[in-house]
């Protein structure tokens, strides 16, 4: 990501017509970034972009619906907005887009397995491919490609897909991207026993803080969610594995055919649950039948929200 | 403080495994990449450097606990009509559960074990008496490890707690070269520390007192939040405060669930066929439903007024009841994993500098 | 009189009002043998059936589940079980991530017509389901050898991969 002077140049410029302008500004440490909201042109000063910004900035699209909004998009997060879009949950006169080039953005577990604890981040140095990191007293020196998030390593679509401003030039990079990401290749090689065992075990330790649906841009049933009704009572209040187990996989079903893998989700669980999995699994499913990718055109259609009297990949029932 | 002992690193798996004797024993574990406290096994991948994930509260406030259980009585057939009298009420049959379990919690932090001391004074007064609460603190004992490298989330000597501190914890171990220097805070604390395992500390004292020194200086200066009483209600209806302060939050309960010191619950009765059990389950005030009315009505409706209440709580309205007792522990669970990264001492000390422009 | 004699499973049927469930009553009214594990619950259209209601049941304990509506073109509703047809197919798929054997769901079209077809639907997946035995239960505690078989995996970083 770069262009950070002409990015806020472009804010700057469209701030007087907009109510907010949503981006990252540094967090309560080097390695932390965090959502800005620039609603004075003194905030642009704040702005910054780059491997820390990996918060997916359109969750807050569709709780300022009537406002009048700019957002900062990487690809991912601009897939976002346009499944938003698609399935007009928001409305495009009201938002303006900056789009950027991605380079990936990091991967806060991965390097705590690599340098320990970073309790005490001093500062943090990106420089061509190379992340230095000083935790205490000590500088330690990673491979970016090694620490960023998992969905970088297969990401197809570095470029915001839509945008009013672009910043600085498209990467038409489609070399060095795994077709498949490992985990699901070694996931694959596990029985069903051994699977049913694996997700009790992630499943129990769920807290059911809800950070992965708030987090979520396709989460838009916000305070309306089903997993905390009391009627229908689709779970109970007991925080115990089989009802985890349930309200993921209520995620997991309302975002069949719509889940953009941005990986807000597997981010925001503090418990390390990996939820990208269930959710890139579900996708194979969707792209296998239905040869479809969400979140890539805006006038698209939802596989779930229509049919094909005869179906290509569905095949007969037999009995 | 009485005497001072030493754990050396070889020897804490099998004081751990000592400890298992007729109490259950909870450590922190490294699951994924998240460190949470699990029921001690052999062989698990104990995690004693960095601050658990979640606080120790579930030890003796659980995420749930079955408060009683039921069950529809058969209804004795009356000869005749084989149905059974219709008029009659169906008898329940009730059972209480009350906590007996003897647990001890290894590894917590001082911040996390102080915080059910914090909210002692809801669940223990002179009027009420939670039997839960209170059974199962009666029946924990926390051995707690001092903080040798706070991080910058961490902020325990602004809200009253530091590194070593001995609120709420039975043993506190800080962690020297080799080992642990131990001390018993308490008698039960003491009885634990009768281990043939545990040799004289006595020589360790200063090497544990610089632990300690190093670690306040690495806190740096606390910040005095006592003033936030006041602002914070000062800024009760100032909306736009709190709708720039909110602006960031996704609403989720992470900061609520991961919390030493939240102690707001649900009660509900979860029924399958004719039993069930009536359970009270950790709540959030981040939720829309934490103050949903049975008319339909919700007096907090947006975020800003839930997280105003979250800061307010915690600063303002708890310290006015409770003899200026922030009922916040700094351990900075909130803000570490917060998805949005809100940070709460921001917030409080934007409360705190705030003035009014219009004025 | 029921086919497995004393080790009933349960088998939870969602059948559409029109066809399927019109279909088991005139197999009723038949008289074709089934077995009675079946246990059926009446939804308006197979459109109606949120995959959820599937999961659901299997967190519940179910041994299996089977969804049955209007044959493809015959919906009541015109569209239901084209859509029902999408949702379904995604779910059988999706199954064994989860690690819940796909062979324990299984949708069809069954018209009100058709009882002998019925009769050879419960009869085949009652078979298919007794053959797998009871479902996993999410309840149940893990077993000490399954903590060690995933400590292991974790151990030689095999298993999902995601934590390593």
């Amino acid at each position: 990501m770069t262009g950070l002077e002409e990015l806020k140049t472009k804010i700057l410029g469209a701030l007087p017509e907009l109510d907010v302008v949503i981006g990252w500004e540094q967090g309560y440490d080097a390695l932390n970034a965090t959502p800005l909201f620039i609603r004075k042109p003194e905030d642009v000063e704040r702005l910054i972009i780059g491997p820390l910004c990996a918060h997916n900035l359109a969750t807050y699209l569709p709780g300022l619906k009537d406002k009048k909004v700019g957002i900062v998009v990487k690809g991912c997060d601009s897939r976002a907005v346009i499944e938003l879009l698609q399935e007009k949950l928001i409305n495009k006169d009201n938002i303006t887009i900056f789009g950027l080039k991605c380079d990936g953005v990091v991967n806060l577990n991965k390097i705590r397995k690599k340098i320990g604890d970073l309790g005490q981040i001093r500062k943090v140095v990106f420089d061509s491919g190379i992340i230095t990191i000083t935790a205490g007293e000590t500088d330690h020196q990673l491979k970016f490609s090694e620490v960023r998030m998992d969905k970088c390593d297969t990401c197809k679509y570095p470029n915001a897909l839509l945008f009013d401003h672009f910043i600085g030039t498209p990467d038409d990079r489609q070399n060095g991207i795994e077709p498949e990401h490992i985990s699901d290749a070694e996931f694959e090689k596990m029985s069903l026993e051994d699977r049913f065992a694996f997700w009790k075990q992630e499943m129990s330790r769920c807290v059911r803080c809800y950070a992965c649906r708030n987090a979520c841009p396709m989460c838009v049933c916000r305070d309306h969610c089903v997993a905390v009704t009391r009627d229908p009572h689709w779970i109970s209040q007991e925080n115990d594995t089989a009802d985890n187990w349930m309200f993921q996989m209520i995620h997991v079903m309302h975002l069949t055919g719509r889940c953009v893998e941005c990986g807000e989700c597997e981010r925001a669980c503090p418990m390390d649950i990996p939820l990208m999995l269930l959710r890139r699994q579900m996708n194979k499913g969707v792209r296998d039948v239905f040869e479809y990718e969400a979140g890539i055109d805006p006038q698209g259609k939802p596989p779930l929200l229509t049919f094909k009297v005869e179906e290509d990949n569905i095949p007969e029932r037999e009995w | 403080m009485s005497e001072k002992k030493f754990l050396k690193n070889e020897s804490v798996i099998p004081f751990i495994e000592g400890l298992a004797g007729g109490r259950k024993v909870l450590v922190p574990v490294c699951e994924g990449d998240a460190v949470i406290y699990r029921p001690y096994r052999k062989d698990c991948r104990l995690e004693l450097t960095r601050m658990p994930t979640i606080s120790p509260k579930d030890a003796t406030f659980p995420r749930t606990e079955t408060l009683m259980t039921f069950k529809q009585a058969p209804v004795a057939k009356t000869e005749g009509d084989g149905e059974g009298d219709s008029d009659a009420q169906p008898k329940l049959e009730l059972t209480e559960t009350l906590p007996e379990e003897k647990v001890v919690v290894f590894g917590s932090r001082p911040c996390g074990a102080r915080g059910k001391s914090i909210f002692t004074r809801v669940y223990e007064t002179e009027d009420v008496k939670d039997p839960y609460f209170i059974g199962r603190r009666d029946n924990t004992l926390f051995v707690s490890i001092a903080c040798a490298a706070p991080e910058t989330t961490c902020f325990c000597t602004s809200v009253g707690g530091g590194p070593a501190d001995t609120t709420g914890s039975d043993v506190i171990l800080i962690p020297v070269d080799g080992g642990y220097v131990a001390e018993a805070v308490t008698e039960h604390g003491a009885e634990l520390l009768q281990s043939d395992l545990l040799t004289s500390g006595a020589d360790k004292a200063g090497e544990a007192e610089a632990v300690i020194q190093k670690s306040m200086e690495l806190l740096g200066d606390a910040d005095d939040f006592s003033i936030a009483r006041e602002k914070l209600i000062e800024l009760f209806d100032n909306d736009e405060f709190w709708f720039d302060m909110s602006a960031k939050c996704i609403s989720c309960g992470t900061c609520t669930y991961l919390c030493p010191t939240c102690y707001c619950f649900n009660i509900t009765d979860e029924t399958a066929g004719k039993s069930g059990k009536r359970i009270r389950t950790w709540d959030t005030c981040m939720s829309n439903m934490f103050t949903m009315e049975a008319s339909g009505h919700n007096p907090r409706t947006s975020k800003a007024n839930r997280l105003k209440n979250r800061v307010g709580h915690k600063f303002s309205y708890y310290p006015s009841l409770h003899d200026k007792v922030i009922a916040c522990c700094g351990c900075g669970r909130c803000i570490k994993s917060c998805p949005a990264a809100v940070d709460i001492r921001e917030i409080v000390k934007s409360a705190q500098e705030y003035e009014d422009v219009n004025e | 009189m029921p086919v497995y004699d004393g080790k009933e499973l349960r088998i939870i049927g969602f059948l559409c009002n029109w066809c399927s469930y019109a279909g088991a009553d005139t197999a009723g009214v038949g008289r074709f043998q089934q077995p009675t594990d079946l246990r059926i619950i009446k939804v308006p259209c197979s459109g109606r059936i949120d995959p959820l209601f599937i999961l659901k049941a299997f967190q519940g304990g179910a041994d299996g589940v089977l969804v049955s509506g209007c044959h493809p073109r015959d919906c009541h509703y015109a569209e239901g079980n084209y859509y029902a047809r999408r949702r379904l197919e995604l779910l059988k798929r999706f199954l064994p991530v989860t690690g819940i054997d796909p062979d324990r769901f299984e949708y069809t079209w069954v018209s009100a017509s058709e009882a002998p077809r019925w009769q050879h639907v419960v009869q085949t997946f009652t078979d298919r389901i007794h053959k797998l035995g009871p479902s996993p239960l999410l309840a149940a505690p893990l077993t000490d050898a399954e903590m060690a078989k995933l400590q292991s995996q974790v151990e030689a970083g095999s298993g999902c991969g995601c934590h390593k």
